[in-house]
């Protein structure tokens, strides 16, 4: 051993007590420190995870909110294009209206022309001859062509006016309707009164004598003169319409005047009056 | 506008005249008329129509002997032809368009049916 390690020797000894007091008291405050750290490191971490817990609670409401304004905005996206189908819709059904409306007056026009043609056709036919027999073919004719009458009759009245005799008809056996008593029924009815008649109620096509499809009064000046009988009508004509009725009383005032225009006529040997008489003219 | 020609066979002078009246409609319809299949036959040797009209029941020459030559004429036999029919008649109806009617009117006649008869054969909107 050294001079050195003599001298060291010394430095070896037990420290003075006030000494090894101090340090175990550093010691102790230095755990009891120690021991507060971490204590209170602790209570850090264990208030950090609640703020944690806290966030990702509010981060997965805000998640939910977003995600609820995107389902609002794809709902008020989804509003917006009903909305513009909805009109589109509506635009389309009023267009639709229009057509619809303009088809139907369309078609209310060309039924109207197409009465008016009938009406014009009939008249220029009724009076395109000057020949009793010619009128009452006409009469025939425009009966079945224009009114789809199967079965009709004629009729002026005798001269002490009670009775209807047949000058025409069609599709009857005509002893069976040569003659029709003025009376109560729709025929004499129709006679009586001047009032033309046209059964709205039945098929007109099952019309009989007794029950007829329509009964028209032929005038002139308002007089009655005889009647036009139809008994029945052809099987598709089940029912009159208002263009019907218009003919009715187109021929109820023109067969009358055609009819007689033609006997006074023949009568007159065809010879047109002079001018003269049509000068003296008395009424 | 295209112009067609229309030949209307009908010996009634009250039907024709209401035809003629019904396809006075039709602006670029030309519409000749003739008193029965021998007049009309007459006619179609001279002009080549688009659409032919005709009645069934006509004298001299009737509809269905009518129909029946326009179809054996190479030059009409292509023409369309609507008959004009009653409804009791479904014997002359099935012949005539057997013999190549190509349609047929039912009377008593209302112009719509016959306007829209034609516009259709013609192909006329």
């Amino acid at each position: 051993m050294s001079d050195n390690e003599e001298q060291a020797a010394p430095s070896s000894e037990a420290p003075p007590e006030d000494l090894t007091k101090e340090r175990d008291q550093f010691i102790q405050q230095f755990f009891r420190k120690g021991a507060q750290l971490t204590e209170e490191l602790l209570k850090e971490n264990e208030r950090l995870q609640e703020r944690i817990a806290a966030l990702e609670a509010e981060n997965g409401r805000l998640r939910a909110h977003v995600a609820s304004d995107t389902a609002i905005r794809d709902l008020l996206r989804k509003i917006d294009e009903l909305e513009a189908e909805k009109k589109s819709l509506l635009q389309r059904t009023a267009g639709q209206k229009d057509d619809d409306r303009f088809a139907s007056h369309h078609a209310e026009l060309e039924a109207e022309l197409a009465s008016l043609a009938n009406l014009y056709v009939a008249t220029s036919q009724l009076h395109s001859s000057s020949n009793v027999r010619n009128v009452l073919r006409n009469i025939k004719e425009l009966l079945a062509q224009f009114l789809g009458a199967a079965k009709f009759g004629v009729y002026l009245a005798s001269e002490d006016g009670k009775q209807l005799v047949a000058v025409a008809s069609e599709g009857q056996n005509f002893a069976d309707i040569a003659t029709l008593a003025v009376d109560e029924k729709a025929i004499g009815r129709a006679f009586a009164t001047g009032k033309l008649f046209y059964d709205e109620d039945n098929d007109v096509s099952k019309g009989t004598v007794e029950q007829p499809a329509a009964a028209v009064p032929m005038l002139i000046d308002g007089m009655p003169i005889g009647v036009i009988a139809v008994f029945g009508t052809l099987p598709q004509k089940t029912a009159f319409d208002h263009q019907d009725g218009e003919l009715f009383r187109l021929l109820g005032t023109q067969a009358a005047l055609a009819l007689v225009s033609a006997r006074l006529f023949t009568d007159a040997d065809r010879k047109v009056p002079g001018v003269q008489a049509f000068l003296d003219l008395e009424d | 506008m295209a112009e067609y020609s229309c030949l209307i066979v009908e010996d009634s002078p009250m039907m024709r005249q209401l035809l003629v009246f019904a396809l006075a409609r039709l602006k670029n319809l030309r519409v000749t008329e003739a008193d029965d299949g021998v007049d009309g036959l007459r006619k179609l040797a001279s002009t080549k129509y688009d659409v032919i009209i005709t009645d069934i029941n006509m004298p001299i020459m009737d509809g269905l002997k009518l129909v029946k030559r326009v179809r054996s004429d190479p030059v009409h036999k292509d023409t369309p032809i609507i008959i004009i029919t009653t409804e009791g008649s479904q014997e002359d109806r099935q012949r005539a368009l057997q013999l190549g009617a190509n349609a047929y009117i039912t009377k008593p006649i209302q112009a719509p049916q016959v306007i829209a008869k034609v516009k259709e054969l013609l192909g006329i909107e």
